[in-house]
């Protein structure tokens, strides 16, 4: 199915804007232009896994990422001073270039040399399904320890920004 | 697919007992405000001890959890480890943690959640749980590290934890999902298949992916060059987090190094030996001398442990049955005696508010066990015999050195006399330095902290002088890991 001539077109058109507006994220000088261009670098990647039939993924993808956490850092980035707002200007420009067309050319590279494991299992049916039948069967163990995460992950952020106590002079 | 798979909960009852000790913890700061505070370090402390009991009845276990967690004597050899570090920690901290926040629950609820981190690590043969669980190690101390939320230091080195810390979690996992492109499974017996029967050249998917997996885990254990947050985050943290950093969440990172490239990177030794060998050679060179011009007692114990993870490493890149064991064996003796350093440390911090080396000036006269202890631990740091650190350094250099890796311990052993150096300086100014002008009365040490520093200089002393009992231990822990 992925041999299809329209996927094959759409793959394309996802991969191209994706790379070019993950190119602009770090390119543009702008803040806010930056969390806009990394938004849309969210919704092009839920763009390929709906080439790829993960459709549940895709839609995650673009409620958490391309919905709550962009819209999560143009807060972050409004609610800063907007002199802090612009990438200046560095000397490693230059080295941090060459260091990633480098780092580009070994994964092209890697990339191209590997021979890589490719899956026979067919089509999902409905990929939701399946998924919590994945979490709540044999990968009940890593479901389990996320939501332990999730619960430090809460914890830590109410600790860390807590009103300050009365007797509390650390 | 799933038909089959052992779903057997009661594998897991130690975890699901430190997930309740820690709502219980929580729940009971919340509830019982009347409550005296370092209460709650001895609950914390005493579910550990109960946990660690548990945990005690799954030895000559050799069972599984849907083929991802594997309860054998390695997974209880480090539940044991783990929970009884998480506990002297709790004690340790129970003094400082009172008098500094109204609220201390979640400081301890922070520390046994990481515990459980820490088990799954040494426990999962899968590599998206080895990771979940490495996570919830990490995230537990970058909150940890930062809890000082208006202490310049403590802020600096929890924000650099944190993003050097998340950069190698995402390198870890882009090495992660290199290796699943070349095998096609996630599960590491199946991995070593996959890699066992290649399809044809060298796949340098895989080289790619063993460089990534061992930067991002060469982060979380302090390996040169990958341990630039280390003084930083061990000087800003709470004395008894820096302790915590040192032992359980190193532990952790070598548990899950020891397990996975035992399990599923094994048929490829050759191919990342080579490179564990330099990190190791660069580790114990650059942490021993670096430790040399240190002055604040935390930056240089943070050297010292960089250092030691340069002799851990050289166990894993000459990796086989008896370098595994001697690994696990040095890791216990580390364990005890860097606690003892730190307990010193912690109960001198607590006394006089001072943690920089030339505060401890005069500590035979103010403090004379705590100073005893210091030296016995420091001289089991360095490796001199009587104390643990002379046998479990001269088992692992041995097991190195029967694997050929001449050269690594020439530098282990040239480091080892130069740590001593370091060590002695400490020392110098507990038992030579007089005490400065008005401090020279007896300093009221609390029992607590006397009692916790003389058991660990007793574990220290045991382990140096009977070390057999440790030995049969960990031979049935790394038995199962090399059949």
């Amino acid at each position: 199915m992925i041999e299809d001539n329209g996927i094959v077109i759409a793959f394309w058109i996802l991969s191209a804007t994706t790379i070019a507006c993950a190119l602009m994220t770090a390119a543009v000088r702008e803040l806010v232009q930056a969390v806009l261009f990394l938004a849309l670098t969210f919704v092009g990647a839920a763009g390929i896994y709906i080439c790829l039939s993960a459709d549940f993924v895709a839609v995650a993808q673009i409620l958490i990422y391309a919905g709550a956490v962009s819209v999560l850092m143009t807060f972050a980035v409004m609610l800063t001073p907007a002199a802090d707002r612009h990438n200046s200007e560095t000397i490693f420009q230059a080295p941090a270039l060459v260091l990633s067309g480098l780092l580009l050319a070994v994964i092209v590279f890697v990339v191209l040399d590997t021979d890589w494991a490719i899956s026979d299992a067919g089509a999902f049916q409905t990929t939701a399904a399946s998924l919590g039948e994945a979490f709540l069967k044999p990968y009940v163990v890593p479901f389990e320890v996320a939501s332990v995460l999730l619960m430090v992950a809460m914890i830590g952020a109410i600790v860390l920004t807590r009103e300050l106590e009365e007797d509390d002079d650390a | 697919m799933t038909e089959g798979l052992n779903l057997d909960y009661s594998l897991l009852i130690p975890e699901f007992l430190l997930v309740g000790l820690v709502v219980a913890i929580v729940g009971l700061d919340l509830y019982a405000p009347k409550m005296k505070k370092t209460w709650l370090a001895y609950i914390a402390a005493a579910g550990l001890v109960a946990v660690g009991a548990v945990s005690l009845g799954y030895w000559d276990t050799d069972d599984n959890f849907a083929n991802i967690i594997v309860v054998d004597d390695y997974t209880t050899f480090f539940r044991v480890f783990f929970v009884a570090t998480a506990a002297v920690i709790c004690l340790a901290s129970a003094t400082m943690v009172a008098e500094k926040f109204r609220h201390p629950g979640e400081y301890y609820a922070l520390i046994i959640l990481s515990t459980i981190g820490a088990i799954g690590m040494a426990a999962s043969r899968e590599l998206m749980t080895a990771y979940i669980s490495l996570e919830l190690l990490s995230f537990s101390l970058y909150v940890l590290v930062s809890y000082q939320k208006f202490d310049a230091k403590s802020n600096e080195g929890g924000l650099k934890y944190l993003l050097l810390g998340a950069f190698a979690s995402a390198m870890f996992l882009y090495g992660m999902s290199l290796i699943y492109g070349i095998t096609g499974s996630t599960y590491y017996s199946e991995i070593a298949v996959g890699l066992q029967n290649p399809t044809g050249d060298f796949q340098w998917a895989m080289l790619m992916g063993l460089v990534l997996i061992v930067t991002g885990l060469g982060f979380k254990v302090a390996a040169v060059p990958f341990h630039m947050w280390t003084p930083d985050a061990y000087e800003g943290a709470f004395p008894p987090i820096t302790a915590y950093l040192g032992t359980t969440s190193k532990a952790a990172g070598f548990a899950l190094m020891l397990v996975l490239f035992s399990q599923a990177f094994e048929v490829v030794h050759d191919d990342w030996s080579w490179m564990i060998a330099g990190i190791a050679a660069a580790t114990m060179i650059l942490g021993n001398l670096v430790a040399l011009q240190q002055h604040n007692i935390k930056r240089l114990m943070a050297y010292s442990s960089i250092g030691q993870v340069g002799y851990m490493l050289m166990a894993i890149a000459a990796l086989n049955s008896d370098t595994a064991q001697a690994l696990l064996v040095h890791l216990v003796g580390y364990m005890v005696s860097n606690m003892a350093v730190f307990i010193v440390i912690i109960a001198w911090y607590n006394m006089t508010g001072k943690d920089e080396i030339a505060d401890f000036r005069g500590m035979r006269e103010r403090a004379p066990l705590l100073a005893w202890v210091l030296a016995g631990a420091l001289f089991s740091l360095a490796g001199l015999p009587l104390f643990a650190g002379f046998v479990t350094k001269f088992v692992l250099f041995q097991s190195v050195w029967n694997e050929g890796f001449y050269w690594l311990i020439a530098i282990a052993t040239t480091t080892s006399v130069v740590s001593l150096y370091y060590y002695l300086q400490i020392m110098r100014q507990a038992f030579v330095e007089k005490p400065a002008e008005g401090e020279e009365s007896r300093l009221p040490v609390p029992l607590l902290m006397n009692g916790l520093a003389a058991a660990l200089m007793v574990g220290v002393l045991y382990i140096g002088l009977y070390p057999q009992a440790l030995f049969d231990v960990v031979e049935a822990a790394t038995d199962v890991l090399f059949v």
